[in-house]
């Protein structure tokens, strides 16, 4: 039995990347195919414990298909692309340096070597797949020869579970709560959300808040920074930031805000913007990388950054129940073409099993 | 299927409720201020000072290397933090002498750019003040503000002797299909090809000129010489007449413009340029001048070498249109006359000339 290994450096729970991975572990296995995800470091409370990396250099047999899952560069991939297999690499995109120069000198560099290391793999990869089309056009320009493109697999079931409700109690009675969802990092602009908050609260809701959930682990300075911020333009409680949060949270959050607000910058894909429109919330976001072809027309896209627009734009649809009826169903809709059924016959095909 | 929801509407919603916002003063100057803060505790992010980096440079260069050694972990911090002070104190001359040198790239790569003690944020600005100005002397070179109408009315050439003169080539281009005629102006030439049954076209720069060619019933375009015989594809044209062209380019366009006619003109095509004759010194020295569009004058002896070394052969030169003045030949002494003759030829010889040659055959 031929068999499809996969592999990234780190699997964790709770990250998009790692669900990724053991979504399609479970659709190979469906498919007939011998599969396990490997990993050079692990974190603690997977469902399913990963296998280290050096097994790979036993089991890799010249039939089988080498996944390689590629958002950040480690030394292990130069050994890998040695193996006789069929080598695919899916892009799950690098943020560049230069969001991270002058705020996280160990990240600029990470960043660095990612970028670098993406090219000069490209000769020993038999396809690049972007899992947008954005990310596809990375590979095209970092040399990949043969590329093509196939969203995430995301497991809506996950959305369904019952919201915590301490967070629904913490969120009762405020009319105005924009959300965001992602890592504390700076590619992914909270630093902007906070200022465009000021203008919320100057100019339309004194009583607004503020949502930022994702870890912040990562990236310490810019959260150190962040808070600072809102200190100084006055904010310090109309901000919360919740760290990482288990999935009733994350749910009662999407269930329970008015709005989800985007102003990142750099998104390879941008899961919760779909998770949001699953969620019934309607979306706000800046047209950047890949965010406008995951967004696809089903939520408000800022064609530039503008924070007074974006703030009455979150405004707007919290308020006008016509325009946010309309876009819930849009959303509702998006999140039909992103199917695990759909995206898994896709992947098939574009994977060539 | 939802119906697609428009957002175009959306946003014009948006954009108007931000402008009433503005405009009744909820949304002033403290916002945007407030909008503005920067985030503290250390330096902008790259990508934002990507937007303007000659301005951010000008910081870059003054900031200091941040970095502190000290270590947070419990029980083994202090000795990670001795440690890293130790191994600082070490490499500190090497590390300085790695800087020293990157601080002297950096100065001088910031000096490259440094007008009068400004990191040049204005070099668009300078950029286009050179170009305005270039652009002002190209214009001032050739008096462009003066109205031309009235030059036209007191200089320009008249119909009737234009005519004449053009008449003299016309049984060069007997039988061809394609002349062209570089600066047609009102269409005198072309009129004269049609008379004889000749094809041919004309290109002018002055707009007015090209539609009272096309009243007339020419085909005539507004362009420029060189662009448009740069564009005809190769063989597609069979005789050039250009008639008081040459003066008005500069001598390196006139050779671009030869070299683009050899790629343009069938095997065998005439090639006719009038210019002044400014061998005659009172038209050199005098009524050349008199068009202060006119940029070098052009010896026929040059122009008949420009065609020859750019390959086109038989070339010749004809003067014509002689001087109204001259002096009187009139002596019986013989010396005297062959001064006076000589005189005349050199001050009152014929005022234009044409320069004649043939595409090569095959």
């Amino acid at each position: 039995m031929t068999a499809v290994h996969q592999f990234h450096p780190v699997l964790a729970p709770g990250d998009a990347m790692s669900d990724h991975v053991f979504a399609l572990r479970t659709r190979f296995q469906e498919w007939g195919y011998d599969s396990e995800a490997y990993a050079v470091e692990t974190k603690p409370g997977l469902a399913v414990e990963p296998r280290s990396y050096r097994e790979l250099f036993r089991r890799v047999q010249p039939d089988d298909t080498l996944l390689l899952h590629y958002s950040m560069g480690h030394e292990v991939f130069d050994e890998l692309v040695r193996l006789p297999a069929r080598r695919v690499l899916m892009y799950h995109n690098v943020t560049p340096a230069e969001f991270f120069v002058g705020i996280n000198p160990h990240s600029a560099a990470h960043a660095r070597l990612g970028e670098r290391q993406l090219a000069r793999l490209a000769p020993a990869i038999d396809l690049g797949v972007g899992v947008s089309e954005f990310n596809r056009r990375a590979l095209d320009a970092a040399g990949y020869e043969t590329t093509a493109s196939v969203p995430i697999l995301i497991d809506w079931s996950r959305l369904d579970v019952e919201p915590d409700p301490e967070v629904r109690a913490l969120l009762a009675g405020i009319h105005s709560k924009l959300l965001f969802v992602g890592r504390i990092s700076p590619n992914k602009r909270q630093d902007e959300l906070i200022r465009m908050l000021a203008y919320y609260r100057r100019c339309i809701d004194p009583e607004a808040l503020l949502v930022l959930v994702g870890g912040h682990r990562d990236q310490p300075q810019y959260f150190a920074r962040l808070r600072a911020l809102a200190d100084a333009v006055g904010l310090g409680g109309a901000v919360r930031f919740t760290g990482a949060v288990s999935q009733a949270q994350l749910v009662g959050y999407y269930r329970a805000a008015s709005c989800f607000i985007s102003l990142s910058e750099h998104e390879g894909f941008g899961v919760p913007l779909l998770e949001s429109m699953y969620s019934g919330l309607p979306v706000v976001a800046l047209d950047a990388a890949a965010v406008g072809e995951t967004v696809g027309g089903a939520g408000v896209l800022l064609p530039e950054k503008d924070l007074a627009e974006a703030a009455e734009a979150c405004a707007l649809v919290n308020e006008d129940l016509g325009w946010r009826a309309q876009l819930i169903d849009a959303g509702h809709e998006r999140v039909k073409s992103f199917d695990p059924e759909v995206v898994a016959a896709k992947t098939k095909t574009v994977l060539g099993l | 299927m939802t119906q697609q929801v428009d957002l175009d509407a959306l946003l014009a919603e948006v954009r108007e409720r931000v402008r009433r916002k503005r405009e009744r003063g909820i949304y002033g100057a403290d916002v945007v201020a407030l909008m503005r803060t920067e985030l503290p505790g250390g330096r902008r992010l790259l990508s934002d000072d990507m937007k303007d980096p000659v301005g951010a440079l000008a910081e870059a260069l003054d900031d200091d290397v941040i970095y502190d050694p000290t270590s947070h972990k419990r029980i083994v911090g202090p000795f990670i933090t001795l440690g890293r002070r130790i191994l600082i104190s070490l490499l500190r001359w090497w590390m300085a002498a790695i800087t020293d040198r990157q601080e002297r790239i950096n100065r001088l790569l910031a000096a490259t750019f440094d007008v009068e003690g400004q990191l040049a944020p204005r070099f668009g600005e300078r950029l286009a003040r050179l170009e305005r100005e270039w652009q002002q002397r190209k214009e001032h070179e050739v008096a462009a503000n003066m109205h031309s109408v009235y030059f036209q009315a007191r200089f320009g050439g008249d119909e009737p002797v234009i005519r004449e003169q053009s008449e003299a080539f016309i049984d060069l281009f007997a039988g061809r299909d394609r002349v062209l005629d570089l600066g047609c102006g009102r269409g005198i030439f072309l009129e004269l090809l049609k008379d004889k049954g000749i094809g041919g076209y004309g290109i002018d720069l002055d707009p007015k000129m090209v539609s009272q060619a096309r009243e007339r019933g020419f085909e005539a375009f507004e362009q420029d010489a060189l662009a448009h015989i740069e564009s005809l594809p190769a063989k597609s044209i069979d005789g050039v007449y250009a008639r008081h062209i040459a003066e008005h380019v500069l001598p390196g366009d006139l050779v671009a413009m030869l070299r683009a006619l050899r790629r343009a003109l069938q095997p065998g095509s005439p090639v006719v340029f009038v210019t002044p004759n400014v061998s005659n010194l009172s038209v050199g020295a005098h009524t050349f001048w008199m068009d202060p569009s006119h940029l070098r004058p052009i010896p026929p002896d040059l122009f008949k070498f420009y065609l020859e070394v750019e390959g086109f052969r038989g070339v010749g030169v004809r003067t014509f249109q002689p001087s109204d003045q001259r002096l009187s030949e009139e002596f019986s002494d013989a010396r005297a006359r062959d001064n006076a003759r000589l005189l005349n030829q050199t001050l009152f010889g014929d005022r234009d000339y044409a320069v004649v040659g043939f595409q090569p055959d095959a």
